[in-house]
């Protein structure tokens, strides 16, 4: 496994949505000053932004981390919320858990999640009902240059 | 990459390292070491709000002189719709016509119609576009270099569309090489600028091409001599004949690159950098949808507020609503000539706009990292009062210079006490 050369952690506010996207906005300073490409950049900071959003509507606090590898951009969001009973479903485009109030914020299309898989090299859930979610999410710095 | 120049110097002599011009700089491209301000031009993106805060004019425009215009043949100037709004209620866009005449410029170039042109093109391409959406406008070289320099993820999003004044330039060169038997070079299409960054697109155009255009004049800079000769010359005050005789093709519709035919829900005007950074920040995240095009001007009000511009932004937008109103609308020969042109030409970008180069890119990810790393670490010692006296604005920016060995980390005054008295030695009167 390639070395770790930088991890950060972030905390997230469930609910808060006047500080929604601050932390991905922070991510995206931190990578662009490192000088990471164009295309993973763009990738990464929709994956963050999309965990942050996820976190900030459902749970009650989250963290997330930024991995860099000589090879690769990891996160890892955690959270403290409801968890998600069915991945396989909330993995489908179009299928939302989201409420009225959440979709007159402009969020609720559903496209989270698959959003993030799709702009992932390597992406992952694990949750447990009543506990919380975590996604792993991986972008390789050469496969996309 | 060829070294990057700017629309601005800085005259270290008239500098008197007050810092205001620091403290403006949005993307904090200027440093003040030893009482004079200086810049790190990868950061630059010929904003100009440096020029509009200094207050011994020390940093200025690099605008064309009329002497450099000399060596040319022929002059054709080429006006900003702005420059119409910065006269009297009564000065026609015809009278300022006449007047650049007699300052020494052989044609002024009916611009209303490269405008109405770039218009069509835009409202095609967005139609047509497959995405990345929003498409950004990028007639406002500010905003071009901004996408450049601080969302290199977005450079894709800027559309691939000529600004009106190269098509412009390309299309007056043509157009007098071939009546006057002239060579291109021998031609000059000089811009009437509202603001210095137009300077720079002209000198090293963002997408590494060369520029249709041969200089640019400031508003600011002719002003007193377009407005003497406006009032001095009578017959100026009559109906203006010949070329001019056709004011509304000087000047038609809203000012430049306003985009009435987009429509509505799908279109956002933006100016002011702080908000098209806030609009900026949204689309990295993916989270502006259903809108197609962003029409985004750096200086707030558009190109009629300036920085070389002399009448305030409110007043000039009443005369330019004034103008409009009181102008019969451009009739068949508009119609027609616009139809010809757009027929013929291709407006479409000539090379695509690249990130620019951060610096110190030749290091490696790990080098770099090493050296962030070594920031944070520097900045836990500071103040965070981004007082600017170690001559950086933020103290961010302090521990990132010295992380890259451009400052002493002693240049903080709360590290170092000589510092005060080094300070003291440069700004005693």
């Amino acid at each position: 496994m390639a070395a770790e050369l930088l991890r950060e952690t972030f905390e997230i506010q469930g609910r808060n949505f006047d500080k929604a996207g601050e932390v991905s906005g922070e991510i995206k300073v931190i990578l662009r000053d490192l000088g990471i490409d164009a295309v993973n950049l763009r990738r990464l900071v929709i994956v963050a932004y999309e965990g942050e959003m996820n976190v900030v509507m459902y749970a009650h606090r989250g963290t997330l981390t930024l991995i860099l590898t000589d090879d690769d951009l990891n996160l890892e969001i955690t959270d403290e919320g409801p968890g998600i009973p069915d991945i396989e479903l909330a993995l489908q485009e179009g299928y939302s858990t989201a409420s009225d109030e959440m979709r007159e914020l402009g969020f609720g299309f559903g496209m989270g999640l698959p959003n993030m898989k799709k702009n992932s090299d390597e992406f992952r859930i694990e949750s447990e009902v009543g506990k919380g979610t975590s996604v792993f999410a991986k972008i390789r710095l050469n496969a996309n240059a | 990459m060829p070294e990057l120049k700017h629309g601005f110097k800085i005259d270290a002599d008239k500098c008197n390292g007050r810092m205001s011009c620091m403290r403006a700089c949005p993307t904090h491209a200027i440093r003040v070491k030893n009482g004079k301000a200086r810049l790190i031009p990868e950061l630059c993106i010929d904003c100009g709000s440096c020029l509009g805060v200094c207050t011994t004019g020390a940093i200025y425009a690099t605008t064309i002189s009329f002497a450099e215009l000399d060596r040319y043949k022929f002059k054709v100037a080429v006006a900003s719709p702005a420059l119409f709004s910065q006269f009297g209620i009564k000065d026609t866009p015809a009278q300022v016509g006449l007047a650049l005449l007699d300052l020494g410029f052989d044609a002024v170039w009916e611009y209303a119609i490269d405008i109405e042109l770039i218009d069509r093109a835009i409202t095609d391409c967005v139609k047509k576009w497959p995405g990345p959406f929003p498409l950004i406008s990028d007639a406002c070289p500010v905003v071009v270099r901004l996408v450049q320099v601080a969302y290199p993820s977005m450079v894709e999003h800027l559309i691939p569309i000529e600004a009106p004044r190269e098509i412009a330039g390309r299309e007056l060169k043509r157009k007098y090489s071939q009546e006057l038997g002239l060579k291109p070079e021998e031609i000059a299409a000089i811009y009437i600028t509202p603001c210095q960054a137009k300077t720079i697109s002209i000198l090293q155009p963002a997408e590494e091409t060369k520029s249709y255009l041969d200089g640019a004049v400031g508003i600011s800079q002719i002003y007193n001599d377009v407005l003497s000769r406006m009032r001095k010359n009578a017959s100026f005050r009559e109906t203006p004949k010949g070329l001019v005789s056709t004011a509304e093709l000087l000047h038609w519709g809203p000012p430049e690159g306003e985009f009435p035919k987009l429509s509505r829900e799908h279109y956002l005007p933006l100016t002011g950098l702080t908000d098209i950074m806030k609009v900026f920040n949204d689309i990295e995240k993916g989270k502006i949808r259903n809108i197609e095009f962003l029409e985004c001007h750096a200086c707030q009000g558009g190109c009629i507020g300036g920085n070389l511009t002399v009448e305030n932004l409110y007043v000039a937008r009443s005369k330019n609503l004034h103008l409009l109103a009181n102008m019969p609308k451009p009739g068949f020969l508009f119609e027609k000539e616009v139809e010809r042109r757009y027929a013929v030409e291709d407006f479409s970008l000539r090379a695509s706009v690249k990130p620019r180069p951060i610096e110190g890119e030749a290091l490696d990810l790990r080098e770099r990292v090493t050296r962030k790393k070594r920031a944070d670490e520097l900045l836990r010692g500071l103040p965070l009062l981004n007082c600017g006296l170690c001559g950086a604005p933020t103290c961010k920016n302090h521990a990132e210079d010295v992380a890259a060995s451009r400052a002493d980390v002693g240049d903080c005054v709360f590290l170092s006490r000589d510092r005060i008295d080094l300070l003291r030695q440069i700004y005693k009167k």
